[in-house]
Parts: C-alpha cells; structure tokens; sequence
C-alpha cells in the first residue's frame, strides 16, 4: 500500500519480491536468528525486519496518533500538542498520558532515553531530512520503520497496523470506514449531486482578522471519498488553505449554496474559528441565513478512527440541511 | 569603557534646511499622510468602488460591502495611524537619549519583553485573542524597560552605552526564555506566530481606545524632554552648565518611550525597523534638532506603516502579508540607498 | 602576541573548567552507563549500543561544542574589535539572517536533505554577507555604512524569514526554529571533522591577523602610520570572521549569541584593554560545552542549545555589566 516513493527502480524490483513474502507474514527470511520470530514489511526505508509480535512500540512524529488509534499502547512517543490530545477518544488519552515522553516535538528526540526504554519497534513519520539525520541512531537501537511525510494516511495507517501487528483492528475500522462512506452516499444522493459546497477554516496559527478556505483536511475525505462538490486547488498548485484571506473576503463565500465550518466536540464554533462567525459579513451571507451554514466537527484526519467520527458529523449535519430553494 | 563608546555623531558635512523649509516638508509629509490614510481605506484585498467606499462612512446600510469598510478598513487605517505615531517618536527618543543613531526602542528590551509576557499569557495561562495579549504585553514590555533602567544606572545617574549592553542582554535571557517555552509547547508556538509577526489587520478599536490615554501622555512627555535632550547631545557637562537635569531628563524619556513601543507591540505585535529607520532619516532631513525630529517622526512613521500595509493587501492577493513584514522591505531599500548617497564620512 | 598573566591564568582556569564539564558530558545521560563502561568504550573495549553511545554520540558533541564555540568566540571577537562596537557579531553584516534565509528555503521549500540543508544555509549566509558588503562598497568600506547597511538588509530577511516560518506547517515551522537557534542534536563525526577541520585552518588564519587588528583598534590612520595595510587586514578580518560562524553555521545551526557575548566576557574576565582573541575562544568554548550539558542534562525536556547560550551568556554579561557598574562608582 505505501506508495514508492524516490528509491527508483532498483528498489522496486526487489520490493515486487518482498511484497509476496511480506504477505504471507511471519515467514521472513530470518537467517538464524532463531529466538525471537521476525517478520518483514517494507517501507520508505527498505526492507525491515521487526519481531512478530513486538511488545515495546516507540512512535515518532506522526505515527503517534494513528498508531494509537489502531489501539497500539506505544512505551514512548514525541509530544502531540494538547488541542490534539484533547480531541481523543478517553482511551486513547490515557494511552498517550501512559507513554514517556521522548521529545517536545519531532525533531529533538532524546535518543538515549529512547534506548533506555529499550523498545524492540520504532515507527517514525517525519521530513525525509530529518530522518536522514537520525537514522542510524534509530536503527541501532532497534528496527525502524519510516514513512514519508507524503505518505497518505490510508497508507500509513496499513503499514503501521502491518509492522506493529495490529491488523484485525485495521481491516476492521477500514471496513467501518467503507460503510460510513457508502451510507452518506446513498442517503444523502441529491445533496451531494447537487449542492456546491466549501468549507472553511481559521487555525490558532492564522492572522488576526484572516481564515481560509480549507480544501485539505477532513472535508478533503468528504470531497474525495464522499465526492461531494467542494472546492479544490488547480493540479500543481500549493492547497487554498495555504492563502489567508482577510475578512473582507467572507463576501466572496456567498456564491456556495452550503458552508461547512469547525466546530467542537459540543457544536460551538472552534475557538480560533469563533471570530469569523461574530463578524457582521459572516452574519449577511445568504448561506448563514438560510441555516445553510453547517458546523462539522473534525478530531483529525489522519487515522480511520478520527475520520469515522468525522464522517458522523457530516452524517448528521446534512441530515439538517434545508432543501434548496 | 572606550571601545565600548558607540559611535556617535560626528560633524555632520550637509547643509541643515532653515525653519521656513523644514516647515513646509513637514506639510508635505501631513498631506501624504491624509493621502495615505484615505487610499488605506479605498484599497483592500476586494475591490469596492469608490462610491460604495463613501456610502459607507456618511450614509450606512447593512450592505456586505459596507461592512468591509466600517469593520475591518477604517478601524485597520486608525490602528495603523496610532501604532505609527507611537513606533516613530519612541525610536526618536531611544536615539536622542542613547546619542546613538542606530538605537531602535526595541534595543532596551521593550519586544523582547512584550513577547515573554505574550508568550507565558498564551502558553502557560491559555490567552488567545488580541484583547487578551494586549495588556500582557504592553505590561511585559514596560517592566522590562524599567529593569534594563535599573541595571544601565549608577548612583550617579544612568550611562546610555551600559544601558544598551544592559537591554541587549536581558532582551537576550527573556528571548531565550521565551523560545525554550515555545518549542516545548507546540499549541503555544503556533498560536505565536501570527503576532510574532506584527501586523495591524483585524484589530478591533476596543484595542486602540485604552492605549491611547498613554499615547497622549507619552506625546507630551515626549516635547517637554526635546529641548533637554538637544543639549544632552552636545554632552552631558555643557547640559549640565545650561541647567540640565540629567536623571530627571532620562527617566521621563524613558518613560515615554517606554509607553510608546510599548503601547504599539501590544496593539500591533512586534513591528521592528520603523522605530529604527524613521528617526534616523528625519535627523538626516533636518538635521540635530530634537523637536522637528520627533515631528517629522510622528508623521513620517505612520506613512511607512500605512504604505506597507496597502501593498501587503495587494500583492499577493487575496491574500495579505502582515505589515511588519512588509516594513523592511519598503524601508530598507531606502536606508540604503540614503547612505549610500551622503557624502558626510562621520554620519 | 604577548599574553599578560592574568590572561594566562584566566584560560588555564577556564580549561580546566572545560575538561571537568566534558567528563561529566560523557560520563553522564539519560541512558545510564557506570564511568567503568564509559572509559572501557572510550578505549575500545566496548561493542554494541554501549560504544555507539559513548564515541559516536556522546563524544563527537562533547568535540563539537568545544570547536564550534571556540570558533563563535574567535569570530565575534574579530567583529568587535574591527568595527569598534561592542554589539558587533558576524549577525551584523547580515550572515546570520542570510544563512537562515536559506536553511528555511531549504527546509521548507525544497525539503531538501541535511547536506542541502548546510549548502543552503551557506549560500544564503555568504551571499548576503557578500551584499552587505557590496552595497556598503563606496570608495572602500566605511565602518559606519556597513553597519547601517547590514541593519537594512538583515531586517529585510528578517521580515522574510518571519514569513516563511507563518507560512509553513507547525511542525516544519518547529523544526526550522529549532534549527535558526543552533542546535547539537545527532551532532555525528562527519560534522566534527569537516567543520572541526575549517574551524582549525581558520583559527590559525585569525592568528595571524591579530597584530594589524590590534593596531587597528587604534584607528585607521594610526595603524596605517605603523605599516598595516588597512584595506586588505579588514577584508582578510570579514572573511575570517564570516567563515568561522560559516563553519558552525553550516554544521549545527547558528549557535546564536556566543559570538557576541563571548568575546565581552572575556574581556572582562582577563582585565584587558581591547578584544583579545584567545581568552574568547576558551570563553566560547566552555560557555557552549556548558550550554550544551543544561541542554541536555538538566532542562525538563531536551532543548537546543543554542536558547541556552542565549540565557546563560545574556545572564552572566548582564551580571558583569551590574557589578562593574556599581564597582566604578
């Protein structure tokens, strides 16, 4: 499932032969090192071997959360900051708040306190650059399995359910995912035929007095797996939610017939979001008058587990949408 | 302490401009001020005609364009004028009372301490809209000022080049301090980005209304010290022999620049170079004279602020730069080109 | 050169303190080993993770601190006696900004590897510096003109570099800062020996720039009347200053602030009349090792070391600067 990404050719044919041996299992090549069973799974970083059943899992940069959320208890994580943390499942917090804490975010990880924990796994999602710089450290502490950061989260979550052995839970919440999709589609048909939406965004990060439209995201997952109509960035382009647009611009919203906004776990406007919606050319767009305006709740998109919630959500606001006039 | 003497001015080669002249500039720098602020309320990231522009100020409705003008232009216009004035003067002080014609306000720590306060408001007490940073930093960047007064004097009064290495250095510990917090706390940096960069977009004018107060204040201070200040640079035995009151002449600088920058970074952030660049071409323009520098100032900043921000809407549209990335790039060139031109050797 | 005795016993007490601080590096971290383990692997006797730890990470940092901080010390003291300004480092003529100018393209634009990384920060370092000084070139270089030259064109890429770090991903955005303060972090022998080696040439090269640079501290004219040739000392001093911060720029980040500071406590220390450059180097040197140990060791959670030159070195200036106040009066 990971896409091949930069080794080239060479790299692809030996991989053509491992993918048959990776999905038979636990029948690597394990040439005498009879004590502790080994399996293969490929990554962005070649071959790896890990142990079949590995109990002491490290999780490096974006690995963290969607490891977790396939149920994975890692020993010791990178620091995910605390708006995402809130937004887990109870769980899930308390898997994260059990592990140690390696590093305030990726790209200073304290290695030795990382041997010291004597992990048997290290899974690892950070800039290729940075990777680079760390790789030989992680691998003599024990086996690492690196995806890019352009690996897509339907991948990264396959490969890291592959090499922590957690595949049940995987092929499980996939399956969840797969129905969740196919029941909007078939509930909510004419809307999503017919209905141009976009959904918009303001981050902690944004300027005051600017929010943007978001074409990546969680309302990414309604355009390209729901296929509803949302806006998207000409191919090659950087995403229009890289531009901040000033609040003058709320004009420009009124040609969507539906506008899809964040809101919390509660349904209030997140708290950056929250001064767009007090603005007085927020509150004269048809949209919002019509109560076409629609706050989705999304605590991530980055693994299936976040996305289903999402996709209830959406579930449930379109179900409020009002008919077109 | 001698090779700690920054330089300070030497004779100057230019033929200063009489008071008929540097009166009639000063008009012209008004008119293009009042020229600025008007196109600062026409030109936006959407286009609305002029009409509508006009309709919106003398005759208002609840249309959507109207509501661009009323809320966001106008108030962003004045945000700009206030925060302007205030950069301006406060770096013309921080260079009469330094002697020293590269000193910019934020030299006696006054964004470093604004951004710790910001910093530990946004990370540690979970402050996150501008009203709420405002007074954590107009308060952090006040209590730093006073600290560095305090390291930079003696019992005999206060020396300007220690003061400077003084603020340097707390500038440098609080800047530290600061970092350390934000790179462990992810949800802090982020949220700091956007003010680190200084920008007077979508301030309300409940932002501007308290800090005006000290504004006023400070403006006031600010002319009463110009005279003192003026025989200050010709060193402090011959003020004295006028009838100086050093300490007394320095603590009331201080304390109005103090309220000055610091009034500016809690409205607009950390906006730097403008404080440095303006008071440095208006001595150039009319030359060693306290009172017509802090003038020239006071118009001449809030017109570097207002051009930046007008082209920070337009050049990337829709979207914006924020105008205190934008400042360098409109001044600098300038600067340069300035010195580069001056045939003066010392200065 | 002729060292006073008090300079001399100054950097023999500072070397002393350096190789206290540099056991207790590799004698001590967060992966517990006896000093037993330690001196075995330091001679050879251990394999596996324990001679991993201990020679390929823990050493090389210890080396890398050492060289690198000495080099910082050096280039500042050069900057500061040449433009006869206390506040002068290599940052003034616009290399520290230039080089994070292109360690952010690098980082954030291109995604490139490590070795981008320090050919982009270089590139952007020495173009700026080369800017700088051609934009200042007017009939030969003037102190003051560099200066507010510098200023301009620093501010510029501040401005600019603000706005990459706005417009990038937090946790790029994070690791960019994490890189524009310096940082020791996965330090490795390849780094140490190739910039080790540059530092070393470099020094050497200061070495012998460091008659005319005292006699230039007298003025222009003065040391001119004793035979220096002023314009080619100064541009050899820029170079050797710019390319020693180049040097660790490139490897580790730039370790800001100790080529600021350092050359100022030395001074101070060592009682002498000008910048001296040897007592700045050991100054550098033990304020980085010594940075790099609370980094590590002591701080809640692992941070760069360069926020804590910043706060140790602004710290203890700021205290040299409070009682040689109160001492004169």
């Amino acid at each position: 499932m990971t896409p091949l990404r930069r080794r080239g050719a060479a790299l692809a044919a030996v991989l053509s032969a491992a993918l048959v041996i990776t999905a038979c299992g636990s029948d690597g090549d394990d040439t005498g090192d009879a004590t502790v069973k080994a399996r293969s799974v490929k990554a962005d970083n070649g071959t790896i071997e890990v142990p079949a059943e590995p109990q002491r899992v490290a999780t490096i940069g974006n690995t963290t959360l969607p490891f977790i959320d396939l149920g994975g208890k890692p020993i010791g994580l990178t620091a995910e900051s605390d708006s995402n943390v809130k937004l887990l499942p109870e769980d899930q917090q308390a898997t994260y708040a059990a592990a140690t804490i390696l590093a305030p975010s990726a790209d200073e990880v304290d290695m030795e306190k990382l041997a010291s924990l004597k992990p048997d796994l290290i899974l690892a999602q950070i800039p290729d650059a940075e990777f680079e710089l760390i790789e030989k450290r992680l691998e003599a502490i024990a086996p690492t399995v690196f995806f890019g950061l352009d690996t897509e989260w339907k991948a990264l979550a396959g490969g890291l359910a592959e090499a922590g052995n957690l595949t049940d839970r995987f092929s499980q919440q996939k399956a969840e995912f797969e129905g969740k999709v196919t029941k909007i589609q078939e509930t909510y048909r004419e809307i999503i035929d017919e209905t141009s939406f976009v959904d918009v965004i303001r981050w902690a990060s944004s300027d005051p007095g600017t929010f943007a439209i978001a074409d990546i995201g969680c309302s990414e997952i309604a355009r390209d797996d729901v296929g509803m109509d949302f806006p998207k960035a000409p191919a090659g382009a950087d995403p229009l939610a890289w531009t901040s647009l000033p609040f003058e611009q709320i004009s420009s919203l009124s040609k969507y017939d539906a506008i899809t906004y964040p809101v919390d776990a509660k349904g209030q406007p997140t708290e950056p979001f929250a001064p767009v919606v007090e603005t007085n050319t927020w509150k004269a767009l048809p949209a919002v008058n019509s109560g076409r305006a629609l706050g989705v709740f999304c605590p991530g998109n980055n693994s299936y587990g976040s996305v289903v919630r999402y996709l209830d959500s959406l579930a449930s606001v379109l179900a409020t949408l009002p008919a077109k006039k | 302490m001698t090779t700690l003497a920054l330089r300070q001015d030497g004779p100057g080669t230019v033929t200063v401009p009489g008071p008929r002249r540097r009166l009639l500039g000063l008009v012209v720098a008004l008119v293009v001020l009042v020229v600025l602020l008007v196109l600062s309320v026409m030109i936006g990231s959407t286009s609305i005609p002029p009409s509508a522009v006009w309709d919106a100020l003398f005759h208002s409705s609840a249309d959507i364009d109207q509501f661009a003008i009323r809320d966001y232009r106008l108030p962003r216009a004045i945000v700009g004028l206030v925060v302007g004035v205030a950069l301006g003067l406060s770096g013309a002080l921080i260079q009469a009372l330094t002697r020293n014609p590269l000193a910019d306000p934020g030299i006696l720590g006054v964004h470093a301490g604004a951004s710790f306060a910001v910093t530990v408001a946004v990370g540690l007490l979970g402050v996150r809209d501008v009203q709420g940073y405002m007074w954590f930093a107009f308060a952090g960047a006040l209590v730093v000022t006073l600290m560095v007064l305090a390291l930079g004097s003696t019992r005999q009064g206060s020396s300007p080049v220690v003061m400077v290495l003084a603020g340097v250095c707390v500038g440098a510990v609080l800047g530290g301090a600061r970092e350390a917090l934000q790179l462990t706390n992810p949800d802090a940096f982020d949220a700091m980005r956007s003010w680190n960069a200084g920008s007077i977009a979508g301030r309300p004018l409940e932002v501007v209304w308290p800090i005006l107060p000290f504004v006023a204040v400070a403006l006031v201070l600010a002319f009463v010290v110009a005279g003192p200040l003026n025989a200050m640079a010709l060193g402090d035995e011959l003020a004295v022999a006028q009838g100086v009151r050093l300490a007394r002449t320095r603590v009331l600088a201080i304390v109005a620049l103090s309220l000055l920058a610091g009034g500016a970074t809690a409205i607009a952030g950390p906006i730097v170079f403008v404080g440095l660049m303006v008071p440095h071409v208006a001595r150039w323009i009319v030359g060693p004279h306290q009172g017509w520098i802090f003038a020239y100032s006071i118009l001449l900043a809030p017109s570097l602020v207002l051009v930046s921000d007008i082209l920070g809407r337009v050049v990337i549209r829709p979207g914006e730069i924020p105008v205190g990335v934008v400042t360098a790039f409109v001044g600098a060139p300038v600067l340069i080109a300035l010195v580069r031109r001056r045939k003066a050797s010392g200065l | 050169m002729r060292l006073e005795w008090r300079s001399i016993i100054v950097c023999a007490v500072l070397a002393l303190a350096i190789a206290c601080i540099a056991v207790l590096a590799l004698m001590t971290g967060s992966y517990t080993l006896s000093p037993g383990q330690v001196v075995s692997a330091l001679t050879g006797g251990e394999t596996g993770l324990v001679h991993e730890i201990v020679v390929e990470w823990r050493l090389p940092r210890v080396a890398a601190a050492l060289v690198f901080g000495a080099a910082l010390g050096v280039s500042g003291a050069v900057f500061q006696s040449m433009l006869r300004n206390p506040l002068a480092d290599p940052g003034l003529i616009g290399f520290t900004q230039g080089s994070y100018t292109g360690a952010l393209i690098v980082i954030l634009l291109v995604n490139g590897s490590y070795v981008q990384l320090a050919g982009g920060a270089l590139l952007g370092g020495m173009a700026t510096a080369v800017a700088v000084y051609a934009f200042a070139y007017r009939r030969g270089v003037q102190g003051f003109r560099l200066i507010i030259v510098g200023i301009g064109v620093s501010a510029m890429l501040e401005s600019l570099n603000t706005w990459l770090i706005l417009k990038a991903d937090l946790e790029q955005a994070m690791a960019a800062v994490a890189w524009g303060v310096g940082s020791l972090n996965g330090v490795s022998w390849d780094q140490v020996v190739v910039g080790g080696t540059c530092v070393l040439v470099l020094l050497l090269l200061a070495g012998m720039l460091s008659r005319p640079m005292r006699q230039m501290e007298l003025g222009d004219d003065a040391a001119a009347a004793q035979g220096v040739r002023v314009a080619a000392a100064r541009l050899g001093l820029v170079v050797v200053g710019v390319a020693l911060t180049a040097a660790v720029t490139a490897a580790s980040g730039p370790i800001i602030f100790v080529s600021l500071v350092a050359p100022q406590i030395a001074r101070r220390l060592a009682r002498t009349a000008g910048i001296t450059l040897v007592p700045a180097a050991f100054v550098g040197a033990l304020l980085c090792l010594a940075a790099d140990y609370i980094a590590q060791h002591v701080a809640p959670t692992p941070l760069p070391v360069g926020i804590i030159t910043v706060i140790l070195g602004g710290g203890y200036l700021g205290w040299l600067l409070f009682t040689e106040a109160r001492r004169r009066l």
